[in-house]
């Protein structure tokens, strides 16, 4: 179950607010447009990258996020940003996203940027000294050229396209903008957006608008690397704000219990009687939804005390 | 049907219809020059004595030292391997022969390899402008496509030399697929003169023959027999006699009478392939899939080159891909129907194809005074060369849909991008087809049966409005309309790109005309004179007491009337269009309002892609004038409209005008266009339940998880809602449970649970 791998793997001091998290944990992000080759792919890159850019900002208050785009967006300009994480902490959490065209001649992947372009062994190489939690995403033509090279055990990468044959211009970043701030993307509805929601949504999205046009889908994105469930990339709703409490830590506290319990009685689903196991699971649903309350109701009380 | 995809039919249904005439046992050579010593061989074959044909034709192929002689000779031992290597060894000896281009050419005929066909012939006439045998071998590859051209071949060749009894029996042939019968018939005299004084084969006349007198009704009820005993007295093992009567029926859309006689000809002639593949075509079309695959699977064992053949029977192996859905008919309001549905989309696809097929029953029972005798049986596929193959053999064709009696096959939603099929109006199109075939016993002129479906589109089916495209009302003003005893030709042998799509416009005038001028019951009346075989002209004068002539001039005077806005003034109309147009392509949003409302004053029919409201529309709603985009919108949708995206943007803005009624119909009849939109079932599932309409709202929730949305908790929700408001309390319970399970913080689902199970314990 995705909550509870989240709460087990960011912790829950990160999930209660911006002050403890930015102690212990900070979320860096890296978004670049690369050069389009044409008017209309420029511009759309352009604009793609400054929504992620917006989105990831509204999703996660506390993300330092770092847009390249035009000119600016430059191999130079890359390898200094990830220079410059290298003395992150592995509680970390950094997020690439390269939007633009790609190319594969068969052994190298390389992202198009005004002058050398970046290829997987930059990346690779880039990356290999960063401690912290690492995704990603290549939302590029011929993106699945560097998924071999850029899989690692911290690392989850993500990529528009299967191989480094699917050529033709990707969608898959205009629907993982659209993930970091959509409700719909957030399955579980527990306020966060994973690495693994924001990816099954554009996938979805992606393979519908291909359907819909009834065109022949020229791009199958990938996601390779462990804990993509565990990986918050946004918040949505009343997560946005908490402030730091003892009362709600121990109700979150309380709450991961009984989630534990939940996924317990889900794991037994397939060897119970279907009656037996939604009246099982009703009963923690239920103890659920009443700490639930008690959380809102907490949040409610702090949240005016703070006004006052 | 959408009008603006009626041009794709182009000549597809007929060649489907008669996929493409597989190999023929009995093949008649007309040459005159042919030797003396391949004409005995000849005559042993069309006397039906094999054996001595095959001996004959052994020697021939063993003494000859001429590779063309030799090759004719291979031919008429079937043996098309050894006679393709001996014409070309042939043409590589005397590269510049047109003698063996043309024989050649034959054997492509027979493998089906058309374009290979035409390649030699077009080199033969390259090299011998005027040479007869090269033109009528065209215009047969012609023929058999149902292409225009081939006529005027034929007349070339006649001109030339009006004794080539192979012209004669083309043009007949021709004239009795287009219900051309009496010049068929006079065709049919000549051809018997010149095989009477050429000592030629008569079998393919009595065939021709046959099938004219069955068609008239002469001869019905024993398949011509005076021409069938003829025909068996010279060869009794002469099939082809009753499969060119078959030919003729499936034209005319009679699939079980041609059925029974293809099962005449495979029982006088077992090894006639082309006969057993078209008797397998037929059962499937009857709905009978088992006997229809062993015919063909006996068709693919003499005649492997058959691509429809083979096409078919791979697609009858994966229809265990589809699910089987069956309605028992229960009350009056609930017809027998069977639906074919992939299984990745049963489940989405059913709710509405059930509720309009019995809609489409109810209405077309009513208006036509006929009830079905058997279960409809609709069959949609996801894979539009699956639905090609299915109802033609052939993928790549352009239709939509086919009616084959009970059996309906079409495009499924998915089968086609988004706004460029509104399958809806498909359904609704052929199961009018059903109704018109059936209350005829398939005895309806094409025009009248197209004419039908295409009327009750635009008066009772999804999208009512009439739809009339542009390039008709150009087809108009340049005199292309038809008479009405010509109009079938308009569909089965077009002579211009778009002349059957502009037929079915006419068609669908023409009953437009006659419900104004005379009134629908007399549409109804026109209809059922057509229950035996009767004239266009007779039935005219018996249900409305009018003359064809009489009859044309009235519809001509109606559509001038109609259209009278346009029609004088069809260059400012383009002008001004493309002012609109290429105003909104620059987005000079002012620009396109005043030359798109001049357009719209002259005539409001054009409501396909690219239509003025929709120009208008965009204008208004960039200008920032949202009243005037939604009136716009609301006179697209009246005048018959029906693009998703454009009636979605109208449900907005009726929604955000507190029009909420109105906004559930028009999102509820986007469905009919565009199905498979998650976010658009939950849209309206969400306006169901506002509007206090659970019932509704179930099938729309039910539908989104059946597309196996990405946010099953929100859809279980809005079920476990909507089964509550229909006092389903345990399903309700249930689907809350389900939308906690995929998202256990769900506060909205968490807050449903709680005040249900207020008492519970934790």
């Amino acid at each position: 179950m995705r909550i509870v791998q989240v709460l087990r793997g960011i912790s829950i001091a990160m999930l209660l607010g911006s002050a403890m998290s930015a102690a212990h944990a900070k979320h860096y992000e890296l978004i670049v447009g690369g050069i389009g080759g044409e008017a209309e792919y420029e511009q759309r890159f352009r604009e793609q990258a400054n929504q992620l850019a917006k989105a990831v900002q509204h999703a996660s208050g506390d993300a330092q996020v770092t847009l390249l785009v035009g000119e600016k967006a430059t191999r130079a300009a890359i390898r200094a940003t990830l220079n410059e994480w290298s003395a992150l902490s592995n509680d970390d959490q950094v997020v690439i996203t390269l939007i633009g065209h790609g190319t594969f001649d068969g052994e190298e992947y390389r992202f198009n940027v005004p002058g050398q372009d970046v290829t997987a062994n930059d990346l690779r190489e880039w990356l290999q000294p960063l401690q912290s939690k690492q995704l990603i995403v290549l939302a590029t033509s011929a993106s699945g050229g560097a998924l071999a090279k850029l899989q690692s055990e911290k690392r989850i990468v993500i990529t528009a396209t299967k191989s480094g044959g699917e050529r033709n211009a990707t969608r898959f970043a205009e629907h993982w903008v659209q993930a970091l701030s959509a409700s719909e993307a957030d399955r579980d509805k527990n306020e966060w957006v994973t690495a693994q929601e924001a990816f099954d949504f554009a996938v979805r999205k992606v393979a519908d608008a291909y359907k819909s046009s009834a065109s022949l889908a020229t791009e199958h994105a990938r996601l390779e690397g462990k804990r993509a469930e565990a990986m918050a990339l946004g918040r949505l709703g009343s997560l946005k704000e908490m402030p730091n409490d003892a009362e709600l830590n121990q109700l979150f506290a309380e709450r991961l219990r009984i989630e534990n319990d939940f996924e317990a009685v889900k794991s037994r689903k397939s060897a119970m009687e279907v009656d037996a196991y939604y009246s099982e699971l009703e009963k923690t649903l239920i103890a659920l939804a009443k700490t639930q309350k008690r959380i809102d109701s907490r949040q409610a009380t702090l949240s005016k005390g703070v006004g006052r | 049907m959408n009008m603006s995809n009626v041009v794709k039919l182009s000549i597809a249904v007929m060649t489907l219809l008669v996929a493409a005439s597989p190999v023929r046992a009995l093949v008649i050579d007309y040459d005159l020059a042919r030797i003396a010593e391949l004409k005995v061989c000849d005559d042993h074959l069309y006397r039906g004595r094999t054996e001595a044909a095959t001996e004959c034709y052994t020697d021939v192929f063993t003494e000859a030292r001429n590779n063309m002689i030799r090759g004719q000779a291979a031919m008429g031992l079937r043996d098309l391997n050894a006679a393709n290597a001996l014409y070309r060894a042939a043409l590589q000896r005397d590269p510049q022969s047109v003698l063996t281009r043309v024989a050649w050419a034959k054997l492509f005929v027979q493998t089906h390899q058309y374009d290979e066909a035409l390649k030699l012939y077009r080199e033969a006439l390259n090299s011998d402008g005027s040479n007869v045998y090269a033109k009528l071998g065209m215009a047969q590859v012609y023929a058999e496509r149902f292409e225009g051209a081939a006529r005027k071949l034929v007349a070339e060749a006649l001109q030339t030399n009006n004794q080539f009894i192979e012209a004669h029996l083309l043009l007949a042939r021709m004239d009795v697929e287009e219900g051309r019968l009496e010049e068929a018939e006079k065709g049919l005299d000549r051809a018997q003169e010149l095989a009477d004084k050429q000592k030629l084969p008569p079998l393919e006349i009595y065939a021709l023959r046959a099938a004219l007198d069955v068609i008239r009704g002469d001869d019905v009820a024993n398949d011509g027999a005076k021409w069938v005993k003829r025909a068996l007295d010279y060869n009794p093992h002469y099939g082809s006699i009753f499969e060119t009567q078959a030919h003729m029926l499936v034209m005319r859309r009679r699939y079980q009478e041609a059925a029974d006689l293809l099962r005449r000809a495979v029982q006088v002639e077992p090894t006639l392939s082309s006969a057993h593949a078209e008797l397998g075509a037929n059962l499937l079309r009857l709905g009978l899939v088992e006997e229809g695959q062993k015919h063909l699977a006996t068709a693919y064992e003499g005649d492997p080159y058959s691509i429809t053949t083979v096409n078919t029977l791979r697609l009858l192996d994966r229809f265990n891909e589809f699910e089987n859905i069956s309605i028992a008919p229960q009350a009056a309001e609930v017809r027998a129907l069977e639906m074919r549905l992939h299984r990745k989309e049963a489940s989405a696809l059913r709710p509405y194809v059930e509720q309009l097929a019995q809609e489409s029953m109810a209405t077309f029972a009513k208006r036509y005074r006929f009830e079905p005798k058997k279960a409809i049986t609709v069959e949609m596929y996801p894979n539009h060369d699956d639905f090609a193959v299915r109802v033609g053999g052939l993928p790549g064709v352009g239709l939509l849909g086919v009616t084959f009696g009970y059996l309906v096959a079409m495009d499924s939603p998915s089968g086609r991008a988004t706004g460029e099929f509104h399958w809806g109006s498909t359904l609704w199109h052929e199961m009018a087809h059903v109704f018109t075939l059936e209350a005829t016993d398939h005895r309806v002129p094409r025009w009248l049966s197209e004419g039908i479906s295409v009327f009750e589109e635009w008066r009772t089916g999804p999208t009512p409005g009439v739809i009339v495209t542009p390039d008709v009302i150009a087809a108009l003003n340049d005199g292309k309309f038809l008479k009405i005893e010509d109009l079938d030709s308009g569909f089965i042998r077009p002579t211009y790109q778009n002349q059957v799509q502009v037929s079915y416009t006419q068609a669908g005038l023409t009953c437009l005309f006659i419900e104004e001028r005379y009134g629908f019951d007399k549409l109804v009346a026109l209809l059922m004179q057509f229950k035996r075989d009767v004239p266009v002209s007779t039935a005219l004068k018996a249900s409305l007491n009018v003359s064809a002539a009489d009859f044309d001039k009235g519809f001509d005077e109606y559509v001038k009337k109609r259209y009278a806005k346009v029609l004088s003034k069809t260059d400012e109309w383009q002008q001004l269009y493309d002012a609109a147009l290429q105003a909104a392509e620059k987005e000079d949003w002012p620009a396109v309002i005043e030359p798109a409302k001049k357009t719209l004053a002259m005539y409001t029919e054009h409501v396909a892609q690219g239509s003025p409201f929709l120009l208008l529309a965009k204008a208004y709603e960039k200008l920032n004038q949202p009243e005037q985009a939604l009136q716009t919108l609301l006179d697209y949708r009246r005048a018959g409209g029906w693009d998703p995206d454009a009636l979605r943007m109208l449900g907005k803005a009726l929604q955000t005008a507190k029009r909420d009624r109105e906004a559930i119909e028009v999102l509820a009849a986007a469905h009919y266009a565009d199905p498979l939109n998650a976010e658009a079932h939950l849209q309206l599932g969400d306006a169901f339940l506002a509007a206090k309409r659970p019932r509704e709202a179930v099938r729309e929730y039910q539908v989104l998880l059946a597309l196996d949305t990405h946010d099953k908790a929100t859809a279980h929700l809005g079920l476990a809602r909507a089964l509550q408001n229909l006092g389903d309390k345990s399903a309700s319970h249930r689907n809350v449970l389900q939308a906690l399970e995929a998202a256990p913080h769900f506060k909205p689902a968490q807050e449903m649970l709680l005040e249900k199970t207020v008492d519970k314990p934790e």
